[in-house]
C-alpha cells in the first residue's frame, strides 16, 4: 500500500523548498464547452443563436495554444436580433416595480455562487489571468454588484423618483478585459431597467456563459443578450432602433507609473525589486500564481516597450529567469528613462512598471497631472497631511492613501480628461442609465448633410443695420472676459433685432482669438476659485441674485423689447434670483463618506469641479436658461466660458455689469457672436475640460463629434428645448450631476 | 544554535523610522496564505521539512520526567519510520529542531535524549517565564542554572517593561510570543516582524532568527509559516538556526497528513504514537 503513491522527488524538495505546481481543474470548464460542442454562438433573448454560414474564430488557451473552442463571428442582422429582443423585452421589465427587478437580480447572484467554479475556471483558462485573482476577487465582487443594486432597484422609486430608465444599453467590451467590467456597467444598467446588448470580443466565452445563466433563471430572458464580433461591428450596434447609450471600455489592466522620491529611491527600488524577485508566473489555472500570461499580443507590445525604452537609453530590471519563446512575460521595472524620450508619454503596457525620481511633492503633482490619462492613483506616504493633500489635488477618478486596487460596488470609479467622463459602482453608475423622466428618447439620427470640417468655420459677415435708437438706454458692448468688456479681435459688430424686427443693439463679434482669450481667463481664475470655501461660493452666489434684483427694471425692459410680457419677464427675473440664492445654498453640501466592506476606515466621494466649462445657452429663455447653466457651474466651483442666447443677448450682458464688480476676474467670460463659429472653436478647444450646447440638432451633433479630440464631457439637447421655468428641467439634479466630476478617496485606517 | 547575532550600536533613529502600514499589513498576511499553497509531493517534503523546524515543547504545570521523556522520544522519532521509508526519507535523520521544557525539566530532557542516543539540543523557557516579572537576578540565576542542567538554548522573556519605556535590548532570535498570551503567533505580526528581521540584516549583515510560537496546530498553519519566511526573508532563512516553530500538538497533526499523503487514507487516532 504505501510507496505507491509517494514520489520518489520528496528528497530532492526537501533540500530546495521548492513552490510545486497548485493545478486547478478545468475540467468543469471544458465539459460546459462540450454542451456547445466546442462551438460558441450569441446568447440572445434565453437562447443560444448559432447562425449558420457565419466565419468562425477559434478561442485558444492563450498560454498553450490549444484550441478551446471555435466562435462564430456575428453579422449584422445578429446585432439587429439581439437589438430587438431587447427591445422587446424592455417593456416589460422597466414596467417591474423595483422591487421584482430587485428580486431578479438577487437570483442572479446566486446563480453565480451555484457556479461559481465553472465561471473562475473559464474564465481564467480562457484569459489567462491568475485564477486567485478570478477567485477571490472577480467572483465574489459580481456577486456583491448583483446585491449592491438590487438594493438600489429596491428602492428606486423613493431614491430616484423623477427618473426613469433609459432604454435599450450597448455594450462594447475591448479585445483584453476581465468579466468583471462587463458587470460594473451591466448590473446597474438592469437594476434602473434597462436591458442590455453586449458586443463581445470573439473568443471571450465567459460574458456568453454569464448570459446563459441569467437566461436560465426562466423569467426575462432577453434583458441581457450577448453578440460575439469584431468592434467594427459597434456603429452597427449603435445606431440600432431603440438603442438609447452605447458604453465602451479600454483595455482594463495597464502597467503602472511609479514615481519616487529622491531621498527614498535607492531603498524603494531595492526593496520593490527583492519583491518582484518573489513574485510566481505561470499557467493562470495555478492556485499559487501571481502573475499569468494575457497571450501573444499582450507580450508583444510589453517586448516591444522594453526594446524601445532600452534603445531610449532606460534601465531594465526583470524578475526572474524568463525564457524568450516563453508565453509568460516577467515582472518588469523600467528607470532612467529620460522625460522626454516617447516612452515616457506612450502608456505603460501590462505587466511593465516605469518609476521615476521626484523632488518635491509639488513636482510628483505636477508629473501625476501631466498626463491625459486620469483613471486612478495612489499616494503611499506616512505624512497624511501632505498625503491627503496629494488625494485633493490628483486629477484622478479614484484616489487611493497607503492602498492601492481597492475597489467596492458602493464607490463610484469613473475618470476625468482621457480616461473617460462616465462612473460605474455607487449611485453615480446609476445615473449613467437614466435620464430625467419626460426627456424624449434619443433617436438614432445622425444627419449625413452635416460637413463638419467646415460647420461654423466662417462667420457672416455683418454690416451696419439701421438707427440704433430706441426705447431704453443704450445696451452695453463688448466681450465680458477677464472681468471686463473689450474689444473683439475681428473689431466688428452684430445687430440683434427686436420682437418687432427694430434694430436692438450690436453685440461684439466674437471669434477663435476671443475664445482663446476667454478660456486663458477662466484658467487663470480656475485655481482661486477651487479654493474657495463652498460658504464664499454660496455668498457670491447670493450677492449676485441681489444684484439681479437691483437691475430687475432693466432686466425685464431688455426681455420685453424681445417680446415678454411684463408679467412673464417679472417672473424670469424673480426666478432667476431664486436660482442663483438655490444653487448657493446647494453648493455648501457637496459629497459625502462611504463606508465600505473589508475596510476599516472612510472612501469619500467627493465632488470636484470639471474646471474650465464651456456653456452655449439656449436662443429661449436668454435670461433664466442663462442663470440656470451657469450658476450650478458656479457653485461647484467650475470657471466658465459662457455664449448667451444668439437672439437675445442682452440680458446676460446686463448681468455682466454686476459680475464685473461682485466676481474674482476671469471666473465668468461671457463671448457674443456666431454661436455656430464660437460652439467650433469651444468644442476644438483641447483645454476645455467640459461643454453644455444647448442649440440646433446639428450643432449638437457637432458638439459629440468634435470634443471627441480631447473626450471632453459634452452634455447636448440634440435642438430639443427645455422648460427651464420648470424645476427638474431648470434646476434638477441632472444640472447638480452636470456640474462636477465625482472623485473617490479612499482612507484606509490602521493602528 | 549557530547564529550568532554580534550587536551593534544602538541607534534609536533605526526605531523610530519604521512606520507599519496595517491594512496592507493585513492585506500581505492574507495574500500569502491563499496564494502560497504546496500539494502533492511538495506537501509532503515541505511538511517533513517544517519538522525539523519544530521546537517540540511541553510547558505544563505538570510535567514529569515520563511525559518529558516521551517528548524526546517523539522528537527523535517524529515520523513513523514506514512512512520515511515510503518517502524515501529514512536517512534523512529527520528529528525536531530541539526539546522545549521549563527549566526544572531540563535534567529530564537531557537525560532522556541521551538515553535516546540524539544530540537534539534541548531549549529551555527561562527568566521568569511567561511573565517575566522577577528581579534580574533571580532572572540571570534561572538561565546559570539551566545551562549548567545543560540547555542549549534559552528562551528569554524579555521585560516588556523597559520595551515599553524605550529601553530595547538585543537577541540572536526574537519569538513572536511566549505562547502562552490570549494572541500569539499571527501573520501580520510575524510579517511586521520578519522586514524588521530584514532591514537589520540589510544594515548591518547580521541574521537574526525568527520563532513563532502558539496556537500554530495544524499541518496547514505550518505551511504557511514556511511560505512566508520564503517570500519575506528567502530560502536562507529557512534552516533551524535561523527559524523554529514552538508548537506541542502540530506535530501529530502533520504526521497525520503525511500518513495520507503515503496511503492514501485518513490515520485513526491510534495508528499514530502519541508524544
Amino acid at each position: 500500500m504505501a510507496a505507491t503513491r509517494a514520489g520518489t522527488r520528496a528528497r530532492e524538495i526537501f533540500t530546495s523548498l521548492e513552490y510545486g505546481p497548485v493545478p486547478e481543474s478545468h475540467a468543469c470548464a471544458l465539459a460546459w464547452l462540450d454542451t456547445q460542442d466546442r462551438c460558441l454562438g450569441h446568447y440572445v433573448n434565453g437562447k443560444w443563436l448559432k447562425p449558420e454560414h457565419r466565419n468562425s474564430v477559434p478561442c485558444q488557451d492563450p498560454i498553450t495554444g490549444e484550441n478551446l473552442a471555435s466562435c462564430l463571428q456575428a453579422q449584422a442582422e445578429d446585432v439587429a436580433a439581439a437589438a430587438e429582443a431587447s427591445r422587446t423585452a424592455l417593456e416589460n421589465w422597466s414596467g417591474l416595480p423595483g422591487a421584482s427587478r430587485a428580486q431578479h437580480l438577487t437570483r442572479l447572484a446566486k446563480m453565480i455562487q451555484k457556479h461559481q467554479r465553472l465561471l473562475w475556471t473559464l474564465e481564467s483558462l480562457v484569459t489567462g489571468r491568475a485564477v486567485r485573482e478570478v477567485r477571490d476577487r472577480d467572483v465574489p465582487l459580481a456577486q456583491q454588484l448583483l446585491q449592491y443594486y438590487a438594493v438600489q432597484a429596491h428602492i428606486q422609486e423613493e431614491a430616484l423618483a423623477g427618473w426613469e430608465p433609459m432604454g435599450v444599453i450597448g455594450l462594447i467590451l475591448p479585445p483584453m478585459f476581465s468579466f468583471l467590467e462587463m458587470m460594473w456597467r451591466i448590473c446597474p444598467a438592469l437594476a434602473v431597467g434597462c436591458t442590455v446588448v453586449v458586443l463581445v470580443p470573439l473568443g471571450s466565452p465567459t460574458p456568453l456563459l454569464l448570459a446563459q445563466l441569467a437566461g436560465e433563471l426562466g423569467s426575462f430572458p432577453g434583458i441581457l443578450n450577448m453578440i460575439s464580433g469584431p468592434a467594427s461591428l459597434g456603429p452597427v450596434l449603435a445606431s440600432q432602433p431603440g438603442v438609447q447609450k452605447v458604453v465602451f471600455c479600454g483595455a482594463v489592466e495597464g502597467g503602472l507609473r511609479l514615481l519616487i522620491q529622491e531621498s527614498v529611491w535607492d531603498e524603494t527600488m531595492r526593496r520593490l525589486q527583492a519583491r518582484m524577485g518573489c513574485l510566481r508566473g505561470g499557467r493562470g489555472l495555478d492556485g499559487a500564481v501571481d502573475m499569468g500570461a494575457r497571450g501573444a499580443a499582450a507580450h508583444a507590445l510589453a517586448q516591444r516597450y522594453v526594446c524601445e525604452a532600452q534603445s531610449q537609453g532606460a534601465q531594465v530590471f526583470q524578475a526572474g529567469d524568463v525564457p524568450s519563446d516563453s508565453p509568460f512575460f516577467p515582472p518588469t521595472l523600467i528607470s532612467d528613462l529620460p522625460p522626454a524620450s516617447p516612452c515616457t508619454q506612450a502608456e505603460v503596457p501590462w505587466p511593465l512598471v516605469v518609476a521615476s525620481p521626484f523632488r518635491t511633492a509639488k513636482e510628483a503633482l505636477a508629473m501625476a497631472n501631466g498626463t491625459p490619462r486620469g483613471g486612478s492613483a495612489s499616494v503611499w506616504s506616512e505624512r497624511l497631511g501632505q498625503a491627503l493633500d496629494l488625494g485633493y489635488r490628483l486629477q484622478m477618478g479614484t484616489v487611493w492613501i497607503n492602498a492601492h486596487g481597492l475597489r467596492d460596488p458602493a464607490v463610484p470609479t469613473g475618470g476625468c480628461k482621457e480616461s473617460g467622463s462616465s462612473w460605474h459602482g455607487g449611485l453615480d453608475g446609476l445615473y449613467e442609465y437614466l435620464r430625467p423622466s419626460g426627456t424624449p428618447a434619443w433617436l438614432p439620427y445622425l444627419s449625413e448633410n452635416l460637413n463638419y470640417d467646415i460647420f461654423g468655420l466662417a462667420v457672416p459677415s455683418t454690416l451696419p443695420a439701421g438707427s440704433e435708437t430706441g426705447p431704453g438706454p443704450a445696451p452695453p458692448f463688448g466681450l465680458f472676459v477677464g472681468g471686463r468688456f473689450q474689444a473683439p479681435g475681428a473689431r466688428s459688430s452684430r445687430p440683434i433685432q427686436d420682437s418687432h424686427g427694430n434694430l436692438h443693439g450690436y453685440v461684439a463679434e466674437g471669434g477663435a482669438k476671443d475664445i482663446r482669450g476667454a478660456v486663458e481667463a477662466a484658467h487663470q481664475a480656475a485655481p482661486g476659485w477651487v479654493g474657495q470655501s463652498p460658504g464664499t461660493r454660496a455668498a457670491l452666489l447670493w450677492a449676485l441674485a441681489a444684484a439681479l434684483e437691483r437691475r430687475e427694471s432693466t432686466l425685464v425692459s431688455r426681455l420685453e423689447r424681445q417680446g415678454v410680457e411684463l408679467k412673464a419677464a417679472k417672473a424670469e427675473v424673480e426666478l432667476s434670483v431664486r436660482r442663483l440664492r438655490a444653487w448657493g445654498a446647494r453648493s455648501q453640501t457637496q459629497g459625502h463618506s462611504l463606508q465600505v466592506a473589508e475596510l476599516r476606515g472612510p472612501v469619500l466621494r467627493l465632488r470636484e469641479p470639471l474646471g474650465v466649462l464651456a456653456i452655449v445657452c439656449p436662443d429661449e429663455w436668454p435670461l433664466l436658461a442663462f442663470v440656470s447653466l451657469l450658476a450650478p457651474a458656479l457653485a461647484y466651483g467650475n470657471t466658465v466660458v459662457l455664449v448667451p442666447s444668439g437672439t437675445c443677448p442682452f440680458p446676460a450682458l446686463e448681468v455682466c455689469q454686476d459680475m464685473a464688480t461682485l466676481l474674482p476676474v476671469g471666473l465668468v467670460n461671457v463671448v457674443t457672436g456666431d454661436r455656430d463659429h464660437l460652439t467650433r472653436c469651444l468644442a476644438l478647444h483641447q483645454d476645455v475640460q467640459a461643454l453644455w450646447y444647448f442649440g440646433s440638432a446639428q450643432g449638437s451633433q457637432f458638439v459629440e463629434w468634435a470634443s471627441a479630440g480631447n473626450l471632453k464631457p459634452v452634455w447636448v439637447n440634440r435642438g430639443y428645448r427645455r422648460a427651464w421655468d420648470q424645476e427638474a428641467e431648470g434646476a434638477g439634479s441632472e444640472l447638480e450631476l452636470r456640474a462636477a466630476r465625482t472623485k473617490s478617496l479612499w482612507l484606509p485606517m490602521g493602528d | 544554535m549557530a547564529a550568532q547575532n554580534p550587536g551593534t550600536e544602538l541607534d534609536l533613529s533605526w526605531i523610530s523610522k519604521i512606520q507599519v502600514n496595517q491594512p496592507a499589513v493585513l492585506r500581505r498576511a492574507e495574500q500569502i496564505q491563499a496564494r502560497r499553497t504546496v500539494k502533492k509531493e511538495w506537501q509532503a517534503a515541505w511538511l517533513l521539512k517544517a519538522v525539523t523546524f519544530i521546537d517540540l515543547t511541553t510547558l505544563s504545570g505538570d510535567d514529569t520526567s515520563s511525559n518529558i521523556q516521551r517528548l524526546c522520544y517523539k522528537a527523535k522519532y517524529p515520523i513513523r519510520e514506514d512512512l520515511l521509508k515510503a518517502l524515501n526519507m529514512h536517512d534523512k535523520d529527520i528529528t525536531t529542531a530541539a526539546v522545549c521544557v521549563y527549566p526544572a525539566r531540563v535534567c529530564d530532557a537531557v537525560k532522556a535524549l541521551k538515553a535516546a542516543g540524539c544530540t537534539i539540543p534541548v531549549a529551555s523557557v527561562a527568566t521568569g517565564f511567561p511573565a517575566a516579572q522577577t528581579h534580574l537576578k533571580t532572572r540571570l540565576e534561572e538561565i546559570r542554572l539551566a545551562v549548567e542542567d545543560g540547555a542549549m538554548e534559552i528562551d528569554v522573556v524579555i521585560n516588556r517593561t523597559l520595551v515599553l519605556t524605550g529601553q530595547w535590548e538585543g537577541s540572536d532570535f526574537i519569538k513572536t510570543s511566549t505562547g502562552k498570551e490570549t494572541v500569539n503567533a499571527t501573520f501580520p505580526v510575524a510579517i511586521v516582524m520578519l522586514r524588521a528581521i530584514r532591514d537589520f540584516f540589510w544594515k548591518t549583515g547580521n541574521k537574526v532568527g525568527f520563532k513563532p510560537a502558539g496556537g500554530i496546530r495544524s499541518a496547514k498553519d505550518s505551511l504557511a509559516w514556511l511560505s512566508l519566511i520564503k517570500e519575506e526573508l528567502g530560502d536562507e532563512w529557512l534552516k533551524p538556526e535561523l527559524f523554529r516553530i514552538g508548537a506541542s500538538t502540530l506535530l501529530s497533526d502533520i504526521e497525520r497528513q503525511i500518513y495520507h499523503h503515503v496511503t492514501g487514507r485518513y490515520a485513526a487516532y491510534h495508528d499514530l504514537p502519541m508524544c
